[in-house]
């Protein structure tokens, strides 16, 4: 058993495998999304050898700083494992005024993530962005109010580097934002209208197209969507900030009827009647769970503490030119 | 502009401060105060016109490329500098540090020093902490890089000669390995400060974007040259071939990956 051990303990082994793992870093980053399947067999490797070196080598008896170093390396490795589990990662738009129900627009997730997100409920209550002469971007600042723990409600700021955070969740706004046209549909025979908004392409990304085809609620009715207005909303040669426009009309094509719209204008249809109810913002969040990435920042923190402490120890106890041949290593 | 003017000066200062402990070594001189002297000048100047430009613009020199070869010149200058000033025994070395740095500086005179804009994602204070550490990184493994230039040139007669009163081989690698450890060190920090600005600026730590994948293979170099030292017991001149190796690799993650991918590291978004 121990001569099993000691061979799974080589520093031989060591050296190989972290040149099978840079192998590994490379192949996956050449074929994108092959990580998992190129790091896993040699980190997997490395954790046995570590773990077989810490259990049969006296130099982790002597150094204390480290054997920490290395349980650190291999507590982050296991960290890791389960984050990529666990995790979640999805991106989401909401209209100004609307709240998140829990619904992606995508998402990827681990194998054992619980998905609390359908508990999670926030509204987007617009933003703003303030821009530098050449169409740069500043800081986003979007509004947003939930419920607290406590079931009180509470209104946050967030944006760029400030994450709305909820049951683990943290909600970070994107660069993507625009315009959103809200409609009001009544279907005929009575239904209860229903509101609902159109996102308009990333704005000002796509200034010359602000157009989209949807479907009407309920009907195989084709609807499409075009905002016009004349005004320059963010000049290029001048600070200016992210608004809606002060006069704008919203062309709407069904079939081949086109009709130009403004707040409060309907259009007639024998399945019900399309009302305009006027032109809002849409925000874009990416969404991030991963529940171990306090653990990690903990355990890397400690592990590059004991690292240097080992260091520190090893290099005080004697100055690097009176280091004795035979000592060298 | 008075800050490039400023610059040029510094850069002046550096090349006289280069040549002479060149000339010095192939002539067997020691005129290490004129050095030390012009060294410390050139970075005085080169302060003050990175903290005038920094004024004028309202943010620090890691937006464009000239900025990022600018700040790199001057934390390189400054490492080697105090080792220089602090270990007087490897002072020889700089015939083999300055012209690498002489290298980058050529190569920020032929680069634009026009603006750049700073990205909302750098608004951060991780992002001071993240280049600090990269800075010590790689200023360790340049004084490293001095070292073992040093101990591959003694295998020539002629190297031998110029080079003939710095410690013997051992010892030199001995302190090459101190300056990897001390990088290793500070790349693992610079590592974990990346990944939290990363997770507040683009909502993840870790994405393999291709300066994280350069980041995370350089450390892998480091971990795979500590690990070789104490596993064969490796000769001077191979540990200093593996910090060549560790050299090339940190000098392609700073200053060839930035400029060639298309990532949020850039500040694209």
């Amino acid at each position: 058993m121990m001569r099993v051990l000691r061979r799974l303990a080589s520093l031989k082994l060591t050296l190989a495998a972290l040149v099978w793992l840079g192998g590994g870093v490379v192949y996956g980053h050449w074929r994108e999304g092959h990580f998992t399947v190129a790091l896993v067999p040699p980190l997997l490797l490395l954790a046995l050898n570590l773990m077989a070196a810490v259990a049969t080598h006296s130099a982790f008896r002597r150094w204390n700083g480290l054997l920490i170093f290395h349980l650190g390396l291999i507590a982050i490795v296991l960290l890791a494992a389960l984050g990529r589990l666990t995790y979640l990662t999805g991106r989401v738009e909401l209209s100004q005024g609307e709240e998140f129900g829990g619904r992606l627009i995508e998402s990827d997730a681990g194998s054992w993530h619980a998905g609390d997100l359908h508990r999670v409920k926030f509204f987007n209550e617009g933003f703003r962005i303030a821009y530098s002469p050449g169409l740069q971007r500043g800081q986003t600042r979007n509004l947003v109010r939930f419920l607290d723990d406590s079931g009180k409600e509470q209104t946050k700021e967030i944006g760029d580097q400030t994450p709305l955070v909820l049951s683990g969740y943290r909600f970070y706004t994107s660069p993507n934002k625009g315009f959103a046209p809200a409609f009001i549909w009544h279907p005929a025979g009575g239904g209860a209208p229903m509101l609902g908004t159109v996102h308009l392409p990333s704005y000002p990304v796509n200034e010359y197209r602000q157009a989209r085809e949807w479907r009407l609620p309920g009907t195989a009715i084709q609807v499409w969507t075009l905002l016009q207005f004349d005004e320059v909303l963010i000049n290029p040669d001048a600070t200016s900030e992210f608004k809606l426009p002060d006069r704008h009309k919203l062309v709407v094509r069904i079939g081949d009827r086109r009709h130009e719209l403004q707040p409060g204008d309907a259009v007639e249809l024998p399945e019900g009647r399309l009302e305009y109810d006027g032109l809002r913002t849409w925000m874009g969040y990416t969404v991030f769970y991963d529940w171990t990435i306090h653990w990690l920042l903990v355990v890397s923190m400690l592990t590059v503490g004991a690292l240097g402490w080992h260091y520190w120890r090893k290099f005080a106890a004697r100055p690097w030119n009176e280091t004795r041949l035979h000592e060298m290593t | 502009m008075i800050e490039l003017k400023i610059l040029w000066a510094a850069l002046l200062a550096y090349v006289f401060a280069g040549s002479i402990a060149i000339v010095a070594v192939l002539l067997k001189k020691r005129p290490e105060r004129t050095v030390l002297a012009l060294m410390t000048a050139g970075l005085l100047l080169h302060t003050a016109s990175i903290a005038m430009r920094w004024e004028r613009l309202g943010h620090g020199p890691f937006i464009t490329l000239f900025e990022i070869l600018s700040s790199n010149v001057w934390s390189m200058m400054l490492a080697f500098a105090l080792a220089y000033w602090r270990i007087p025994a490897i002072r020889p070395s700089a015939a083999v540090v300055m012209p690498v740095l002489f290298t980058v500086m050529g190569w920020l005179l032929m680069t634009n020093p026009g603006e750049g804009h700073l990205p909302p994602t750098y608004h951060t204070i991780w992002l001071y902490i993240h280049i600090g550490f990269g800075k010590v990184f790689f200023g360790a493994v340049l004084i490293a890089l001095g070292i073992s230039g040093v101990i591959l040139a003694r295998r020539t007669a002629f190297g031998a000669g110029r080079f003939e009163r710095l410690p013997d081989d051992r010892r030199l690698a001995e302190l090459s390995f101190r300056c990897m450890a001390i990088g290793f060190v500070f790349e693992t920090l610079m590592l974990i400060a990346g990944a939290i600005w990363a997770q507040d600026a683009w909502g993840r730590y870790w994405a393999w974007d291709p300066l994280e994948t350069w980041a995370f293979i350089t450390w892998l170099i480091v971990g795979i040259s500590l690990h070789a030292r104490l596993t064969f017991n490796l000769s001077p001149r191979l540990g200093a071939w593996l910090v060549i190796g560790v050299f090339v690799s940190a000098f392609l993650t700073f200053f060839g990956v930035p400029f060639i991918s298309n990532t949020p590291h850039q500040g694209a978004v």
